[in-house]
């Protein structure tokens, strides 16, 4: 009898223990699983706010006034003109995408769309430095006129060659006028 | 020798009027590839060469792909990048092609003129097939010409993905004042 009760005993004290073993393994894999949730919407809210402050960032930037920023060369415009003739690849690799100033007498103004691009032609191989102004100077570009002796910023985008002109093309974007130089005008 | 010189004046003013082949180094190219979810990417590029031969019809344009001034600095670094435009191997767009009868215009005679232009559109050395109709107002010896079309990216080895910020076939604008 006593035999019997203690057997009942036992297996009572087993079934609260395997109960009790479930209830936390349950438990566990509960909390297991929360804190996966947590992490998962803690990254896709990283990765949301990162993608709004790029979109944010991106929005909001701009090109910076050429005129408030350093020229990384200062050139005269043939000298500029036969550097690429000499050796495209060097002076390709030495001017893109930098800002120059460039000292010269204006060949030609020709007009594009509703503004005026300038020109410096070098007269016997017909290449040339060509330069488009930024948005808020292209006032300053209507004023100037061939002949006229300048020195203009821009951003250079380096050279191609063209088959239709067989010369050299050396274009320059968001340009700003520097100074104009009335007195060495002819 | 007043007379002689009166003459030559004429004639190389005729010829510089009625020259065969208009020309231009400040055509204007515009590239839209906006969407409903992203009004940046677009750009333009006012430093494009431009030829019309008004007798055989012919027509180049050639524009260099770093010139192409978009208004946000990191989407103009973008479109540069080897898996787009490729700018530093492949520097510049090139479009050459023809005025379709061109015998049935008169480019002398002042006025505007309806034509199709059927040319090659090389981007990235991969060259397809573009036909586009086209305006060109003539005015004492000027050519205004203007012309919209679209083109297929991914035909140019561009390819934009489906995030739906991209057009993936883009709009250009083209426009030019030849003299």
């Amino acid at each position: 009898m006593l035999f019997e009760n203690s057997k009942k005993q036992i297996q009572s004290i087993n079934i609260e223990y395997l109960h009790s073993f479930n209830y936390l393994s349950m438990t566990e894999k509960t909390a297991n699983k929360k804190g996966w949730v947590k992490k998962a919407l803690i990254a896709l809210l990283s990765i949301f706010l990162l993608g709004v402050v790029s979109f944010w960032y991106i929005l909001n930037e701009n090109f910076k006034d050429t005129a408030l920023t350093e020229s990384t060369f200062t050139v005269n415009a043939q000298e500029l003109i036969n550097a690429f003739q000499t050796n495209d690849s060097l002076a390709n690799a030495t001017y893109q995408e930098q800002l120059i100033t460039v000292h010269g007498r204006i060949t030609e103004t020709e007009a594009a769309d509703t503004t005026v691009n300038i020109k410096f032609v070098d007269p016997i191989t017909d290449s040339y430095l060509i330069f488009a102004f930024q948005a808020q100077h292209i006032s300053d570009a209507k004023i100037l006129e061939a002949g006229d002796s300048v020195a203009i910023k821009g951003s250079c985008s380096g050279n191609i060659y063209s088959q239709l002109r067989k010369a050299n093309m050396i274009s320059f974007k968001r340009a700003v006028l520097v100074e104009k130089f009335r007195n060495f005008k002819q | 020798m007043k007379k002689t010189v009166l003459v030559l004046s004429l004639i190389v003013f005729t010829n510089v009027l009625f020259a065969q082949t208009k020309k231009t180094t400040s055509a204007t190219v515009a590239f839209d590839a906006t969407t409903a979810l992203d009004a940046l990417p677009k750009a333009e590029n006012k430093t494009v060469i431009a030829e019309i031969d008004t007798q055989t019809g012919q027509i180049g344009f050639e524009a260099a792909v770093k010139n192409f001034t978009f208004p946000k600095p990191t989407i103009q670094e973008h479109f540069n990048e080897e898996r787009w435009l490729n700018s530093n191997k492949y520097p510049a767009f090139t479009f050459m092609g023809k005025i379709s009868e061109v015998t049935k215009y008169n480019f002398s005679n002042n006025g505007i003129y309806n034509v199709t232009v059927t040319g090659q559109l090389t981007i990235k050395d991969k060259t397809n097939n573009i036909t586009t109709s086209a305006t060109i107002e003539v005015k004492n010896g000027t050519l205004v010409a203007a012309a919209t079309f679209t083109i297929v990216l991914a035909d140019y080895g561009v390819q934009v993905g489906n995030s739906g910020k991209i057009a993936g076939e883009p709009k250009i604008t083209v426009s030019a004042e030849l003299k």
